[in-house]
């Protein structure tokens, strides 16, 4: 197993910002697709409906829960593993994903406040949901990973002084530029290079092989979780591939 | 009718911010902008989905 360079430039729970070295393009597209496609994480996909009453049809309710992200600790489920949750909320009020009842402490809806129905008077909603543990190649409410990308590292380097009758237009740049082996976000100079470097000609330049990768959890999960999780896919396709090809 | 749970396009959880959208930018006094800004949703297509947004339920229930 190598080890990947990895530094991280952002790190948060949910959203995370890290820089990979010496990996090819076709890799760091591989990352990126496992981390959308092959993570598997539960999601509600039948329900059972006991009582609906609102101004909403049985499968748009189905649908709206179905949405929902839960909470899925990694390792500790089987695709196809179910667990039941349970939603009933009597009107006048608004059912909240928090509202759901979960068979499982593991399992619990990441975000509370999600509205899935606002119940009237004399309206109820009762449901009987069975959530499941699947990829985001069979349904995209199974995804972890939420609008991920990654994009060159760009080196920037001065090469001379800058013209004095040169046009007075802006150098935009975007993702994260390194400056003397210090990394730098874009947004740290408004995207523009004249901000950083006001009186020099810049040269930039993309690094060959490194990554920078923004991702981003619908709270399924934390980012290294995920992170993790997706490499580990790759990992296993490549083993199962070595058993396929021996004799 | 309801607000999506999720943004179409990226798939974030959108839904849980619309009550707060609501009563800040949409009913209230707020720049929608900068209440979006707050509120940690960046993208284009996720602040279309609730700049977008009418709540029918209470237009639709009287005919139930």
């Amino acid at each position: 197993m190598s080890d990947f360079d990895v530094e991280f430039i952002d790190r948060g729970d949910r959203e995370a910002r890290f820089l990979v070295r010496d990996v090819t393009p076709a890799f760091a597209n591989g990352v990126r697709r496992a981390m959308l496609a092959d993570v598997p994480t539960m999601s509600i996909d039948a329900v059972r409906v006991v009582e609906n009453s609102s101004v909403m049809f049985d499968e748009m309710i189905g649908l709206r829960l179905g949405l929902v992200p839960l909470t899925t600790p990694p390792g500790e489920f089987e695709i196809g593993d179910t667990v039941t949750l349970a939603l009933d909320v009597q009107g006048p009020a608004t059912a909240y994903s928090g509202d759901l009842v979960s068979s499982d402490g593991m399992v619990e809806p990441a975000d509370e406040n999600v509205p899935i129905i606002d119940l009237k008077e004399d309206q109820r909603l009762e449901v009987e949901a069975d959530a499941v543990y699947d990829t985001g190649k069979e349904h995209a409410k199974h995804q972890g990973g939420v609008a991920i990308g990654y994009r060159n590292l760009q080196r920037a380097e001065v090469v001379g002084e800058r013209d004095e009758f040169a046009d007075d237009d802006p150098e935009i740049v975007r993702g994260v530029i390194e400056d003397d082996g210090e990394l730098v976000p874009a947004e740290a100079f408004d995207n523009d290079l004249r901000n950083r470097y006001p009186d020099s000609e810049v040269r930039v330049e993309d690094v060959p092989n490194a990554f920078v990768f923004d991702v981003e959890t619908d709270g399924s999960m934390s980012v290294e979780e995920l992170v993790l999780a997706a490499v580990d896919t790759l990992y296993d396709r490549a083993d199962e591939l070595e058993e396929a090809v021996q004799l | 009718m309801m607000v999506p749970v999720r943004c179409f396009t990226c798939g974030k959880v959108v839904g849980e911010h619309w009550e707060e959208f609501k009563d800040r930018a949409a009913e209230g006094e707020e720049d929608p902008a900068a209440v979006l800004d707050d509120l940690g949703i960046e993208r284009a297509c996720c602040r279309r989905m609730l700049v977008s947004h009418k709540d029918l339920v209470d237009v639709v229930s009287p005919y139930q």
